[in-house]
């Protein structure tokens, strides 16, 4: 068995990340919590089930979001091991219709949501842009380029309308996420970029885990690959932001994006920005921090639509309960997900363009 | 149940129509996931490639009332109705032995109110245990329940088997910590206890329900006592040669009323074994683990009283790191591949009794087991955690790391050395069972534990299940 599947093994029978597992919350059903689905899959390997419309749709409603390696003592890579298993069942051409077209079009275009535009400017500063971000929230891109240019720095804006890798590698195409990833290196080396801003949390992932966990490729030692924001956070004396005045408790609640789970390192500077730009804390969701739940925003986007947009939506509803009127985030796909499927009005807007009206007229 | 024709889909259709197509599964996958709780002998059973009893429904009901609805569609065919929280019920409790409805609670899983000034909240049964504790503590209050399973386990699931918590020699077990609940009887009815459970307005029915597994009703709403979030926790670890000594200086902490939240002793096996492999210490002798919590100087001076008499005995002051320490990774031990998992074969035979009695109890389960199956190289290992004024839960387990490969061998196996784990504890003054509850595997003995108590609780179930619906084959009732 490929070693990393055996995760499958240790996973079927345990229970104890059931309470941060995001599709058993909203579903409430066993079979699509870690444990469900890895009891199906080890179960299709025993010859007890075989890949059909039930069992394919418990393998491929896991999110691939972290939340349960993120709480497991012994970090079993679930997640890849899925993404594997579901590499045998594309080989199979069992992959569901919906899979394959996403695939397709990342395959032929390095894009799932429109066109990638490869850079032409060399600089050693960059901004990783990725697909969401240059294809579905460009007013999010602009904010954070200019914050950047408020910092004082060239950024050199790579990756517009490329795929990480992520999504195909989620999907079980490895071989197209392999070559969406050394894309991405190829691009940030011609470009001669040495610091590589990521805008994005999801390609952040890929760039400093899933490239090296689940495709064995490295990044070049001599790219120093950072988070934006804690890049942004650490700049906030420069930046010398006007708080807005009279605002002492809020009601935009911060939302956790997808994979934040992951990069535990960001919470802080997240409500930091936060802080500046809001004028206080922001109110805080119940799935927050280490227990951040993902939006419909991974590959579930295309694996499993229906379950997609549930998640996305009980993000609406756990800031609705907490009292917030607008909801804040810095993550363009996370936002663009929410934007997509909020019915209620809430304001949701991006803290990097929050943070842009907060800048002094003069810089 | 293996129906075939039109009257499988007349139940699903009458379930649907209680509870919306959504929520009412026939789904191959769906019913394998329900075919097994924590139970080793199902979860051995689809490990070696057998198939298991399926429940022939999954449905999920949102209120009490949808739970009444579908009992009375259960009464009028017959058919089997499971309660089903978190499914890590470790002895079958939740298994569809005969097929069925598995009602899963977890869609009941609202907070009805945290009242801060009686420090109670009441929340619906199918809460996550984790999630309701982080809850109370965005108030500064706990539930102070804290099961290695909480993670996993509902708040239905808690009460059902009766559980206990790694805090409960403080705090007291589940049971201790309910003031109300709302419960759904086999027949539909929709009842709530009294509003307290201290009174004098006639018997204690409530506590029929705790422990009952799903065999009496369902528990549908509780409400539980919190706990201010305490300032302190003050752990240490301490070092005893000899188990007999530990468990005296155990008894006399405990019947001083010196409130240790926790004495976790380890016997010499579980020392040299799982505190070496989970928290890393080699040791020789029973690894106890004290703990005092709440107002700093009240704690200090327990925890120095506690040291008095621990001192008494010649044990080695290992300090606050190795206490802490296990307080830290306390649930480590429950992840595989760090957990006992298959193909082992293992099985939890904890038990509780009085303290004149425990030792014994013991010694002779140990003797039982290990001498009755040697050939099969069986390793007996326990802690004493659950202590009460009168008396302490030992924590027992055996492993056998080479079982046979036929599953119904295995089985087999599996059966008789349960027999003689509980013959050894009854024959000894025991209890079955402490916390885990009866379920399936303890079934067969409660007869011989309630000896001519029995039919009295026969008779109960029959008058408040005459069809026998109600999670038949468990808690020593058949179908
Ligand atoms: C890793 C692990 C550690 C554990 N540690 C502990 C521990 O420290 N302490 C402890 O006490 N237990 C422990 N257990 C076992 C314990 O029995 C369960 O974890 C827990 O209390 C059961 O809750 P559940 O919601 O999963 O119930 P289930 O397993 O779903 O059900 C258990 C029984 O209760 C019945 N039931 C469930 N909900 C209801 C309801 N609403 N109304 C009526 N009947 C119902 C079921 O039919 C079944 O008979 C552990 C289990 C695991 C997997
Ligand atoms: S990821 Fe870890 S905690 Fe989750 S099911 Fe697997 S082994 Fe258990």
């Amino acid at each position: 068995m490929n070693t990393v599947i055996g995760a499958i093994e240790n996973c079927r029978f345990c229970l104890m990340c059931r309470h941060v597992a995001p599709v058993g919350h909203i579903t409430h059903n066993e079979s699509v919590t870690p444990h469900g689905i890895a009891l199906v899959a080890a179960m299709q390997r025993r010859g007890q089930l075989t890949w059909n419309t039930s069992t394919l749709d418990v393998l491929y409603a896991e999110p691939d979001g972290g939340n349960c390696r993120a709480h497991c003592v012994t970090d079993q890579p679930l997640p890849a091991a899925i993404a594997a298993i579901r590499a045998e069942v594309a080989d199979d051409g069992l992959a569901p219709p919906e899979v394959v077209s996403a695939h397709n079009r990342i395959a032929e275009n390095h894009s799932a949501f429109g066109s990638y535009e490869p850079a032409t400017m060399h600089g050693e500063w960059g901004l990783f842009v990725g697909d969401v971000g240059f294809n579905l929230a460009r007013e999010t891109v602009q904010a954070a380029l200019k914050l950047l240019e408020a910092c004082g720095l060239d950024v050199v804006p790579v990756g517009c309308g490329l795929d990480s890798g992520f999504i195909p590698c989620s999907l079980g195409y490895p071989k197209t996420a392999h070559a969406q990833a050394r894309l991405c290196i190829e691009e940030v080396q011609r470009t001669g970029i040495k610091k590589l801003l990521v805008l994005s949390p999801q390609d952040l992932f890929a760039f400093l885990q899933m490239h090296q966990e689940r495709l064995d490729i490295t990044w070049p030692e001599d790219v120093v690959i950072i988070d934006l924001i804690d890049f942004l956070a650490s700049q906030v004396p420069n930046l010398k932001l006007i708080p807005p005045a009279g605002i002492t408790e809020n009601a935009a609640a911060y939302v956790d994006p997808t994979h934040a789970v992951r990069l535990p390192g960001r919470f802080d500077a997240a409500r930091s920005l936060c802080e500046v730009a809001l004028g206080s804390a922001p109110l805080e969701l119940f799935w927050r921090k280490d227990r951040a739940h993902p939006v419909g925003s991974t590959a579930i986007q295309f694996t499993r639509p229906d379950i997609g947009v549930r998640l996305t939506e009980a993000r609406l509803e756990d800031a609705i309960n907490r009292g917030a009127k607008s909801i804040v985030c810095d993550d363009p796909v996370t936002l663009h997900e929410l934007r997509l499927r909020d019915k209620s009005n809430m304001r949701i807007q991006g803290l990097y363009e929050t943070m842009l009206t907060r800048l002094p007229p003069h810089s | 149940m293996e129906w075939t024709g039109l009257q499988p889909e007349m139940v699903r259709s009458e379930l649907t129509e209680i509870v919306g197509d959504a929520h009412v599964s026939t789904d191959e996958a769906d019913r394998l996931a329900y075919a097994t709780d924590w139970f080793w002998l199902p979860q051995m059973w689809l490990d070696r490639g057998e198939a298991p009893r399926k429940p022939d429904y999954i449905v999920r009901p949102k209120s009490a009332e949808e739970i009444s609805a579908i009992l009375q569609v259960a009464n009028s065919y017959r058919i089997p109705v499971i309660p089903w929280g978190g499914g890590s019920g470790s002895q079958g409790g939740a298994l569809p032995v005969f097929g069925g409805i598995v009602l899963d609670t977890k869609r009941m899983n609202r907070i009805v109110e945290i009242d801060e000034k009686s420090l109670t909240v009441t929340a619906e049964a199918g809460i996550n245990g984790k999630q309701l504790e982080w809850a109370v503590n965005e108030k500064g209050l706990m539930l102070p329940h804290y099961p290695a399973s909480a993670n996993c386990a509902t708040l239905g699931g808690y009460l059902a088997p009766r559980g206990t918590g790694t805090i409960s020699t403080k705090y007291g077990k589940a049971e201790d910590l309910v003031l109300r609940m709302q419960v759904v009887l086999p027949d539909g009815h929709i009842l709530r206890t009294p509003i307290v459970p201290q009174h004098a307005a006639g018997p204690d029915f409530y506590r029929l329900f705790l422990g009952s597994e799903g065999t009496f009703g369902v528990i549908t709403e509780a409400t539980m006592q919190l706990d201010y979030l305490p300032e302190c926790r003050l752990l240490r670890a301490v070092l005893f040669e000899d188990l007999t000594d530990a468990i005296e200086a155990g008894r006399q902490i405990m019947t001083r009323r010196l409130e240790p939240f926790v004495i976790r002793l380890y016997d010499p096996r579980s020392t040299a074994s799982r505190v070496k492999k989970i928290l890393g210490y080699e040791l020789e002798g029973a690894y106890m683990v004290l703990g005092f919590d709440g107002d700093k100087d009240i704690a200090t001076l327990q925890e120095e009283k506690a040291m008095d008499i621990i001192n008494g005995f010649g044990a080695r002051d290992l300090g606050r790191e190795p206490g802490e320490a296990w307080w830290n990774q306390r649930y480590d031990f429950y992840y595989p591949p760090q957990s006992l998992k298959l193909p082992w074969m293992y099985g939890t035979t904890e038990t509780v009794t009085t303290y004149d009695k425990i030792e014994k109890l013991y010694f002779a389960e140990k003797k039982a087991v290990e001498e009755g199956y040697k050939e099969w190289d069986i390793d007996f290992i326990g802690h004493f955690s659950h202590w009460f004024h009168w008396g302490v839960m030992v924590y027992t387990r055996f492993i056998i790391r080479n079982p046979p490969d036929d599953a119904k061998e295995a089985v087999r196996l599996h059966n008789r050395v349960w027999n003689t784990a509980m013959t050894a504890v009854l024959e000894n003054g025991g209890m079955v069972n402490e916390h885990h509850g009866v379920g399936l595997k303890l079934s067969r003995f409660m007869r011989r534990q309630y000896g001519d108590a029995w039919p009295l609780l026969d008779r109960i179930k029959k008058s408040l299940d005459p069809n026998g619906i109600m999670n038949p084959g468990k808690v020593g009732f058949g179908r």
